[in-house]
């Protein structure tokens, strides 16, 4: 079994090293939520059947050779920063981190594939994928859920498909997104409009952390709200379409800033490469904001290409628990700011060697 | 949920309507047998079991949840489901399915599913069905005394029937 720590030195194949083809769609994700037929939802059990539903499924998992040496923990073995570092790369929820006996986390090797046992469903699968691939995304997670669907009995209802805790989630049990960088619509003041055309589709927008959470970075999650009425394949070439309409529209305002407005698109990347370059101290709402512009520089050809990807790993290095586990212990949030500051700088300073050299000690 | 007399896990929920108003125990199996219990037919003895609760009252009705806004495998209520958005169980649909039935043309873009059904459970609709044809089949057959037909589907039945058995072990 993998440790935490070898989870982690690692990062996740989908997080590093795509360069062009992830300029705007960073990732795709599908889950599917499944349930076994003769048990309570994990909100309404009891801690024995939780954990009775929890040992089944791990049994089972455990026999799949596509979850080989993976990860896998009971979330009371995990403590909070943990549960937070996971919650950061999104291979769990916030749901599943306040949990502990009877709930578990199972990750593979390549972080490509997390399992969430006794969450808000009994089992959920989730795929992640860089770019758009949401059918690749999708065939992934449905290896396990085949794999699995030999052995368990999954509730299952004729007419009303996968049985979930929510009924919001009930027919397929599948939520399929994306992760959009739209600094582009954003900057021109398309956003409005443009979130407004995905919601009368009647597709989903997040933020970075999904339910609730308000947009950082300029990043966005696109997914499908509707499971019922429409089979998998439909759901996730719609979606597919509809993201690949935004990530065109989003090019088309990025090369239009340009040309038209070169003065204002170079005077935010300036700053906020400045600010990056020299900050001694950042919050991490701050970074993730100039990290968003670097990023749209990078691709726009203004700074060198290598930033694309150091902003991506920057992105979730500088999250308060991957901080606090780099550092090798609790760090108090003006800590923080400084250890990020010092992150981006040193990332920086190799990427983009700076004109005025301060990182010497006499500051 | 637990059991009115213990703390085991309750699996019998009744509800009791007495001058209109609303009595509701669960109980688990041990102590819904000993006092009687376990099903509708044994509803007399409930009534014994009860009296103490209905002295003199007009003759107590009694019935087990189901339809009346508890789940009957689970115990959750139509309440619970309004407060957390959320069921108990999934046999919680059956229980709820009127309401449930409303919701879901709001929710999404249909009300039937579409998509795909666990390979598992395919293949056993597929023999259940296949089984019941040829039953009906061979009932006809013997109705018309064609014996012979009825033979080489009553050897195909049983084919089938063990076939299913194996592939279940």
């Amino acid at each position: 079994m993998m440790r935490f720590t070898t989870l982690l030195k690692h990062p996740a194949d989908w997080m590093t090293g795509h360069g062009a083809e992830t300029s705007v769609v960073l990732t795709s994700r599908v889950r599917l939520a499944r349930n076994l037929a003769d048990a309570p939802y994990p909100g309404w059990a009891r801690k024995v059947q939780r954990q009775e539903v929890m040992a089944e499924i791990c049994q089972h998992l455990d026999e799949l050779p596509l979850m080989k040496d993976s990860f896998s923990h009971e979330l009371s073995d995990l403590d909070s920063l943990q549960k937070q570092v996971l919650v950061e790369r999104h291979l769990i929820s916030r749901e599943q981190a306040a949990r502990n006996e009877g709930s578990a986390a199972v990750v593979n090797r390549k972080q490509s594939l997390s399992l969430m046992v006794n969450e808000e469903d009994h089992l959920r699968i989730q795929a992640i994928q860089p770019s758009l691939k949401l059918e690749e995304a999708y065939n992934l997670a449905r290896e396990v859920d085949q794999g699995l669907e030999q052995k368990l009995a999954f509730a299952f209802h004729p007419s009303w498909g996968y049985l979930t805790a929510c009924p919001t989630n009930l027919g397929t049990g599948m939520r399929a997104s994306a992760m959009l960088h739209l600094p582009g619509l954003v900057l021109s003041d398309q956003i409005g409009q443009v979130l407004k055309g995905i919601n009368k589709l009647g597709l989903a927008v997040r933020g970075l952390y999904g339910e609730g959470t308000e947009s950082l970075g300029n990043l966005y999650q696109i997914s499908n709200q509707s499971t019922l009425g429409e089979s998998e394949e439909e759901i996730l070439q719609r979606l597919t379409r509809v993201i690949g309409d935004v990530a065109r529209y989003e090019t088309q305002a990025r090369k239009k800033l340009l040309s038209e407005d070169p003065l204002m698109v170079r005077d935010r990347i300036g700053r906020a490469t400045g600010i990056l370059t020299y900050a001694r101290i950042i919050s991490s709402k701050e970074a993730l904001n100039h990290l968003s512009m670097l990023r749209l520089g990078a691709d726009l050809g203004i700074l060198p290409t290598c930033l694309l990807e150091s902003c991506d790993r920057l992105f979730m290095e500088t999250q308060p628990a991957h901080l606090q586990w780099t550092a090798g212990r609790k760090l108090l949030p003006d800590a923080r700011d400084a250890m990020r500051a010092q992150m981006i700088r040193d990332q920086l300073h190799s990427d983009l060697p700076p004109a005025i050299d301060i990182s010497g000690k006499e500051l | 949920m637990k059991c009115d007399s213990c703390e085991e896990k309750a699996t019998v929920f009744y509800t009791q309507v007495t001058d209109g108003k609303l009595k509701k125990f669960v109980l688990c199996d041990s102590c819904a047998k000993a006092k009687g219990i376990t099903n509708p037919d044994g509803l007399l003895m409930a009534e014994e079991t009860l009296k103490p609760m209905v002295i003199g009252g007009p003759e107590p009705e009694i019935f087990p949840v189901k339809g009346q806004g508890a789940c009957s495998t689970c115990g959750f209520t139509i309440s619970d489901l309004q407060k957390v958005g959320r069921l108990g169980c999934p046999d919680c649909y059956q229980a709820f399915s009127a309401e449930i039935g409303q919701r879901l043309s709001s929710l999404h873009k249909g009300v039937l599913h579409v998509g795909h059904v666990p390979a598992g459970l395919a293949r056993k609709r597929e023999m259940s069905h296949k089984v019941l044809e040829l039953e009906e089949n061979l009932e006809k057959a013997v109705g018309e005394e064609r014996y012979e037909d009825a033979a080489v589907l009553r050897d195909e039945l049983e084919k089938l029937k063990s076939g299913e058995e194996e592939s279940l072990s």
